[in-house]
């Protein structure tokens, strides 16, 4: 079983009492279908944490596990250091949208609200109800039927209900699902602007360049199992090639192709273009630096989306990539 | 506890089905009420009998005449729709696990729910007697009954008690049903599912309940003594089915609410 505290490395918080979010050998069957297997990680106070996988990698049934909706087969997911339990009392300190924002259709959105937030046994003058409006950004449409909202505004209304109880973490499953680019961007912001105001995030997402944009450190999951984690630039930087350029261009090539890590180095422009077998960015310029050699630039040749697909290609049948791990 | 039943209560409460369904329960005992005084004006020999006979004397008896039509089917159907649409009705809409999201207990949750279901069912039963009552006042005026049959009267007084424990009779013999209808809740996602098959029951109870040859077998389901309430009024006695019919309904409410909290505890919320 692996141990996710030895794995994940920078970022706020190293020590495995900052972990807010422990999954610990989880699998989660259906009859005979396994949603996930033995997936173990961990979340830290202040990361913005992706879970990434194609549909039907597990990403949703892991987020119901945590949230308390489905029984594990086996393994633990903690909250805050608690065993999550249906409705356990950790979940007061979390704000979740799993899958589509959903509502009380004959309902207007701020009775919606309203309703949900006394169901908890809470008091409205105890929600930050101004602030939820505001991210809402509704307008009176607040007080319309839900039915006669769109998607984009379900969803926004779906951020203003989870916000309501100012959480520490925030459990995103497919955020910006059904939303065009101009609402797409306005959720991305505000994911930044509550990373930044010190949340920490959970997010799943089969949209690449949303985990890239918005994630600290990403988690790849393919047919329920744990494909890679790390930081966002370790995944990326963790196959393929990157760009370098240096003072001295071919006393630099020399110092790569003697490292175990470089498969092979061209020239491209001014620079050289590095192709790994594996390690990380630091490494290739650790041994520059070493060899006396400035370093002028550094930096991946390829998006997330190539690491993604490389990581799923190479991860079938295999254990998983312990990015940080293998880089240090 | 009671901020979820009130919340679980203001969702079914403002729902156009509950405001249509209330309409029904008032209009359709005033329509009963209109077409058997037009019945009186016209003097039919030999039209009706019971309790229909019996509340052409008194607008106090109109409530139960007007309870023995409806609690055949009508209310049967509305307590399912009460009772079956109380969790899947939450799940059709994807809203339930937003609900369990929240440090709320399910157990809790599901009492909250059954005990608005059980509360519409209540209020049902007594809008339909009461509509009953107001119009049959209206149109026959509030008068002692004779029981012809008998040769006994019962007076205004023990007329409207007697009326008072009938509905509450009936409310309470939709219980079965409720623990029923919320056990289907639980197991299905789909509303109209967990609907149906409480109606459904209850349909094909009354059925096998009409074939005597099936024996003491009968007096366990859970319509055998819906209708024992009526002795009250047509044989001027308090009849002791009711207790036994009392005993059922807990009967079912223990073994259907036990199986429906154990089911919610650990079902997997995949809506």
């Amino acid at each position: 079983m692996s141990e996710p505290s030895d794995t994940l490395n920078d970022g706020p918080g190293d020590s495995r009492g900052d972990a807010i979010v422990e999954v610990d050998g989880l699998w989660k069957t259906f009859g005979a279908v396994s949603a996930v297997e033995d997936l173990s990680f961990a979340v830290r106070r202040g990361q913005v944490y992706g879970l990434l996988g194609p549909n039907g990698a597990g990403k949703t049934t892991t987020l119901r596990v945590l949230m308390g909706l489905e029984r594990p087969t086996r393994g633990t997911t903690r909250l805050f250091g608690t065993r999550v339990t249906p409705g356990c009392r950790e979940l007061v300190r979390v704000g979740a949208m799993v899958e589509q924002a959903a509502f009380v259709p004959h309902l207007s959105g701020l009775r919606n609200l309203r309703l949900w937030w006394e169901a908890g046994g809470k008091r409205m003058r105890d929600a930050d109800l101004d602030g939820a409006l505001a991210i809402a950004g509704l307008g009176n449409a607040i007080d319309r039927k839900v039915n006669t909202y769109s998607q984009g505004m379900k969803q926004r209304l779906g951020f203003a209900r989870l916000l309501l109880g100012r959480p520490e973490l925030l459990v995103l499953d497919e955020p910006t699902n059904g939303l065009d680019p101009g609402e797409i961007r306005e959720i991305r912001e505000l994911i930044a602007r509550l990373s930044a105001q010190g949340a920490t995030v959970l997010l799943s997402s089969h949209h690449l360049s949303e985990v890239e944009q918005v994630c600290s450190h990403a988690l790849v999951m393919n047919h329920g199992r744990l494909v890679a984690d790390g930081t966002v630039t370790e995944l990326i930087g963790s196959t393929g090639s990157v760009y370098i350029e240096v003072d001295d261009r071919e006393r630099a090539r020399a110092v790569l192709q003697g490292l175990k890590i470089v498969e092979r180095v061209q020239s491209q422009g001014d620079g050289l273009v590095v192709e790994l077998r594996d390690g990380r960015r630091s490494e290739v310029a650790a041994a520059l630096v070493g060899a006396g050699l400035q370093l002028e630039t550094i930096m991946a040749t390829q998006r997330l989306e190539d690491a993604f697909l490389e990581l799923l290609a190479a991860g079938d049948g295999q254990p998983p990539a312990r990015v940080a791990q293998a880089a240090s | 506890m009671i901020s979820l039943v009130r919340t679980e209560f203001t969702k079914a409460a403002r729902r156009t089905r509950t405001l249509v369904v209330g309409a029904l329960l008032v209009g359709l005992p005033a329509l009963i009420v209109f077409a058997l005084h037009q019945r009186n004006n016209v003097r039919q020999a030999n039209a009706g009998e019971g309790l229909f006979r019996l509340a052409r004397q008194s607008g106090l008896l109109v409530p139960a005449a007007v309870l023995g039509a409806t609690s055949g089917f009508l209310l049967v159907v509305i307590a399912a729709t009460f009772a079956g649409d109380s969790v899947a009705g939450d799940s059709a809409w994807g809203n339930l696990r937003y609900l369990l999201m929240r440090p709320v207990p399910r157990g809790r949750l599901l009492v909250a729910k059954a005990t608005v279901a059980g509360l519409l069912i209540w209020v049902s039963t007594f809008l339909v007697a009461l509509a009953g009552l107001l119009a049959g006042i209206a149109l026959f005026g509030a008068h002692p009954v004779n029981v012809v049959a008998i040769g006994l009267q019962i007076s205004e007084k023990t007329l409207m008690l007697r009326v008072l424990l009938s509905t509450a009779y009936v409310a309470f013999g939709f219980t079965a049903l409720l623990a029923l209808g919320t056990f289907f809740s639980v197991l299905t996602d789909t509303a109209a599912g967990a609907i149906g098959a409480t109606a459904g029951v209850y349909i094909v109870s009354e059925i096998l309940d009409g074939i005597t040859q099936l024996g003491r077998v009968r007096y366990l389901f859970p319509t055998h003594y819906l209708d024992s309430w009526q002795s009250m009024f047509t044989d001027n006695r308090y009849s002791h089915d009711m207790i036994a019919g009392v005993l059922v309904q807990v009967g079912y409410l223990v073994v259907f609410g036990t199986l429906a909290a154990v089911y919610f505890r650990r079902k997997d919320i995949r809506s």
